[in-house]
């Protein structure tokens, strides 16, 4: 039992639905309770395609005897079919309350869709209660590319598969188009981008592909390994942001694609000139802009980790917090991390993840949108480019690759424009600094323990507000208020 | 008029995305999710994602583990640990459903525990539909939060003489509006009114009707103007003798535990538009013993409708439904001149509806659990001038080139009175308006 403010990370079902929801031929069955239906207007309000979500709901309800009504899981995974016979796979995603009903794993046959074939199955019987939404994303990845993957000779000239971030993901397509693009300039295709905009076809010949490249490890990180272990695919894994991580991802690609070093080297400089401008951004700036000035990162693995790369070695400035909230990554994401900062750590917890970034003092705060109001509280800029994000424009952004270096590039620039604030003397005190008196302390021993850190860091911000040398049981009466 | 069970899926708004609101609208309220990470994600990401406007979260979540149940009395200690940080605090909703049930965690019983010892009402709500019922409306949360509100009214007033009480010392607004208005040689005594319904805004207007009519209101559930005591003491009582009038026709949970306690339940039409609201004051009125005429109101009501209804006239309307209030709306509608082609609802409750079922046009065709496939291809086919659909339904019938408004919005402008009525058809006028402008767009 575990008492939170927030959850950074949805449900497994959300995490399957996301995947099916990016590739077109695939169809969800989500089998939950009635008042558990919610993927069609979240999908309308974030991807605004007017597209409905591939998505139907098996409700769990007490069915009477021989009725035709839908809450059959069978009849539901077989009426997908029927009613969309382009369909040619389908998935079953289990809510929590679905699965704490114990129902056993469907064994089925669908009837034959519009190609006369008999869709594949996906039962997802990995997913339990309790896992979040990233691991079930990859694990869902993973079985939808097994069920299709078939051999096949390698493509004639070299081509690559891009595993990316699902849809949801901040400004995940124009990820894919950027790195397309990149690969465009090496003279290699794309073979399948995966999930998003994925088609069954585009599944089967996935073993065509010279390499995989995997731009968002959360979701690709198994599928690429069973095409590694099956079909011999190498992948390319390091985050592709900032110019020297794409620069070395290229380089890397080119390298398996047989390339010539001097094709890869010359399309890196041409981007060096024109598109990629954190490396002049950089050069650009005196000094001074950087030295001394701390930024905290929080987010998923591979925006934060790729962020906390770029700004710690390219840009130069100190990563004073780097952490994820996806607890199953923890080792390899404390192994990356603790290569450019020591104050590395795993939470999901909102407000533990709040006191870590508040210790740190940093002068920029980059996360999701739940650290937006811990950035408000400090006065520092922030900027929300790790995953789960709220807002979802109609001009997506990439922030992997040349184009994304520069969108840093600028965004730092905005944020870091004005110089480093002199702490006045006051605002320099420790953040426990202000002395409490004993009735204060008191009741604040009263306050859970978990509610503690946050209570006290609201009362001395009040009790400097109002001027006071102490925290009084009356400042830490209103500052509950 | 047909009513059809579709016996489909309908496209509901998972109940948890009002979670949010409640605290908003009840202040000195803690809610807090006690379930899986499911229900916490929902009642987070919904309204965050529909209402990016809404406060930042205030909700607290409590996830159970299923390895690792909480042992009897745990949850209990950790409620009354986080109400301890938090100040003025007077009620305390555990949102629970089935899946804490199906983890063997007995939350009512947690609840009764936290309650005696925090000295305050700790309720749990439901937002799963009742196995009888099953098709949950994106309402049915509401309507179990005032379940609840109903459960901690006092069941009757230590003082039925209102005259006695000096106007002074009566809580909040609606107290002093009584004091002054009521006639001092008013003897007769009459059960006291009191008006359930989310819509603060429908309470005040309709209570301010009903005052106009001599029926006295003792106040609504939620209270319209919340003071720093307690819940229970701000409400008005409920019990015997007490008439209740649900301002939404899905209030079912909250009705039936009125009940429960004796108060007597007004049935008439919800009041929805003009008719309704006129036929909901007489009625509210005829239980209390007063005999009233609303036509003459409803009357100048329609006139004033007028340069609105002729811009309605003969506009074919599709409700999708999954509020519930789709029915009341559908039969204004019908009788402002639109054309109603389908009306959808989840869930049918014949008896709480049957006014409203009733009062609709012939031609109005009811699809009981529509299925929301099933909608989107009668509506290709129908082509209406405007749909009323849920979240879900939105955006793809807005693609396919409908011009669609959802309930939300509808709910968000306040549909209830007379008042609330012109607002509908402002609504609606304003939407036909703004296509229109975007039509004659040379693009």
């Amino acid at each position: 039992m575990r008492l939170l403010r927030g959850i950074y990370e949805g449900p497994g079902s959300h995490g399957i639905l996301r995947v099916v929801a990016s590739m077109h031929d695939v169809w969800a069955v989500l089998r939950a309770l009635p008042s558990e239906g919610y993927f069609q207007a979240l999908h309308g309000a974030w991807t605004r395609s007017g597209e409905p979500a591939p998505v139907s709901v098996s409700p769990v309800w007490e069915k009477s005897a021989g009725s035709r009504e839908p809450g059959d899981v069978d009849r539901d995974l077989a009426a997908v079919v029927r009613r969309h016979p382009r369909t040619e796979a389908v998935v079953l995603a289990r809510s929590e309350a679905a699965l704490l009903a114990g129902e056993p794993t469907p064994v089925v046959t669908l009837p034959e869709n519009e190609t006369g074939r008999s869709p594949e199955l996906v039962t997802c019987e990995w997913e339990r209660v309790g896992m979040g939404e990233a691991e079930a994303s990859d694990l869902a990845l993973a079985d939808i590319v097994r069920a299709h993957a078939r051999p096949a000779e390698k493509s004639a000239t070299p081509t690559v598969n891009v595993f990316g971030p699902p849809v949801f993901g901040p400004g995940a397509e124009a990820e894919y188009d950027e790195v397309e693009r990149m690969l465009s300039l090496l003279g290699i295709e794309v073979n399948a981008r995966v999930p998003l905009g994925a088609s069954a076809a585009h599944l089967r010949r996935l073993p065509r592909a010279w390499a995989n490249v995997l731009l968002y490890r959360e979701t690709g990180d198994a599928a690429t390994l069973y095409l590694q272990d099956k079909f011999g695919t190498p992948r390319v894994t390091t985050p592709m942001i900032g110019a020297a991580s794409t620069g070395a991802v290229l380089r890397s690609i080119g390298e398996l694609c047989g390339l010539d070093q001097g094709k890869a080297r010359r399309a890196v400089w041409s981007e060096l000139a024109t598109t990629a401008k954190l490396p002049w951004y950089a050069r650009l700036q005196p000094p001074e802009t950087f030295r001394g000035r701390r930024v905290a990162i929080f987010g998923d693995f591979t925006y934060t980790l790729g962020l906390g790369y770029a700004l710690a070695r390219e840009v130069g400035l100190e990563v004073g917090a780097c952490g994820t909230y996806l607890t199953h990554l923890e080792r390899d994401f404390l192994f990356h991390a603790s290569t450019f900062t020591d104050e590395a750590f795993v939470a999901d917890d909102p407000e533990r993840v709040a006191d870590r970034l508040k210790n740190s003092e940093p002068d920029l705060l980059i996360g999701t949108y739940f650290e937006e109001e811990i950035a408000d509280s400090l006065g520092i800029p922030f900027l929300p480019f790790c995953p789960p994000v709220l807002r979802h424009p109609f001009v997506q952004q990439p922030l992997m690759g040349y184009r994304g270096s520069s969108l840093l590039a600028d965004a730092l620039e905005d944020a870091l424009r004005r110089p480093k604030q002199e702490r006045s003397e006051e605002e320099n005190a420790p953040p426990t600094g202000l002395p409490w008196t004993d009735e204060a302390l008191d009741d604040l021993e009263e306050i859970p323990a978990f509610l503690r850190g946050r209570t006290r860091r609201l009362a001395e911000e009040r009790a400097r507000a109002v001027r006071s040398g102490e925290v009084t049981r009356k400042i830490l009466e209103s500052s509950r208020d | 008029m047909t009513i059809l069970n579709e016996s489909g899926v309908p496209d509901v708004l998972s109940p948890l995305a009002a979670a949010r609101s409640l605290p908003a609208r009840l202040p000195g309220a803690l809610v807090m999710i006690v379930g899986t990470r499911t229900e916490a994600y929902l009642a987070q990401t919904l309204s965050a994602a529909l209402s990016p406007d809404a406060a930042r979260d205030p909700l607290h979540y409590m996830i159970l583990d299923t390895d690792k149940p909480p042992e009897q009395g745990q949850m209990a200690s950790r409620v009354i640990e986080t109400c301890a940080g938090v100040s003025n605090l007077r009620i305390v909703f555990l949102i629970s459903g089935r899946s804490a049930e199906m983890m063997s965690v007995d939350v009512r019983f947690e609840a009764r525990v936290a309650a005696r010892r925090l000295e305050l009402p700790v309720m749990v709500l439901d937002p799963d539909p009742d196995p009888r019922s099953r098709s949950c409306l994106s309402t049915s949360l509401e309507d179990r939060a005032l379940a609840a509100l109903v459960e901690v009214c006092r069941e009757s007033a230590p003082d039925r003489k209102p005259a006695s009480v000096p106007a002074s010392k009566r809580g909040g607004f609606l107290g002093g509006f009584l004091g002054r208005d009521r006639a001092p040689d008013s003897g007769v005594r009459r059960s006291p009114v009191v008006l359930l319904g989310t819509s603060r805004g429908a309470a005040v207007d309709l209570s301010a009707d009903l005052r106009r009519v001599g029926v006295e209101v003792s106040g609504s559930v939620p209270a319209i103007e919340p003071s720093s005591g307690s819940v229970a003491g701000e409400m008005p009582p409920i019990g015997e003798g007490t008439v209740v009038a649900p301002l939404d026709p899905h209030l079912t949970a909250a009705c039936r535990t009125a009940e429960g306690r004796g108060a007597k339940v007004v049935r008439t039409l919800s009041p929805i538009g003009v008719d309704g609201t006129a036929r909901f004051i007489q009625d509210v009125a005829a239980a209390v013993g007063i005999s009233v005429s609303e036509m003459g109101r409803a009357r100048e009501a329609w006139e004033s409708l007028d340069p609105l209804r002729n811009r309605i006239r003969g506009k074919r309307v599709f409700l999708a439904g999954d509020t519930g209030f789709e029915l009341a709306l559908a039969r204004f509608l019908a009788d402002a001149g639109a054309l109603v082609i389908e009306v959808g609802t989840p869930r049918l409750e014949r008896r709480a509806m049957s006014s409203d079922l009733h009062s609709l046009g012939a031609g109005v065709d009811v699809v009981e659990s529509p299925d929301g496939w099933g909608q989107i291809g009668r509506i290709d086919a129908a082509r209406p001038d405007v749909v009323i659909c849920s979240q879900g339904l939105y955006i793809p019938l807005v693609s396919r080139g409908h011009l669609c408004r959802t309930s939300l919005d509808l709910r968000r402008i306040g549909i209830h009175g007379y008042e609330g009525a012109r607002r509908v058809l402002d609504l609606l006028v304003q939407t036909f308006e703004r296509a229109e402008a975007l039509d004659a767009l040379d693009l």
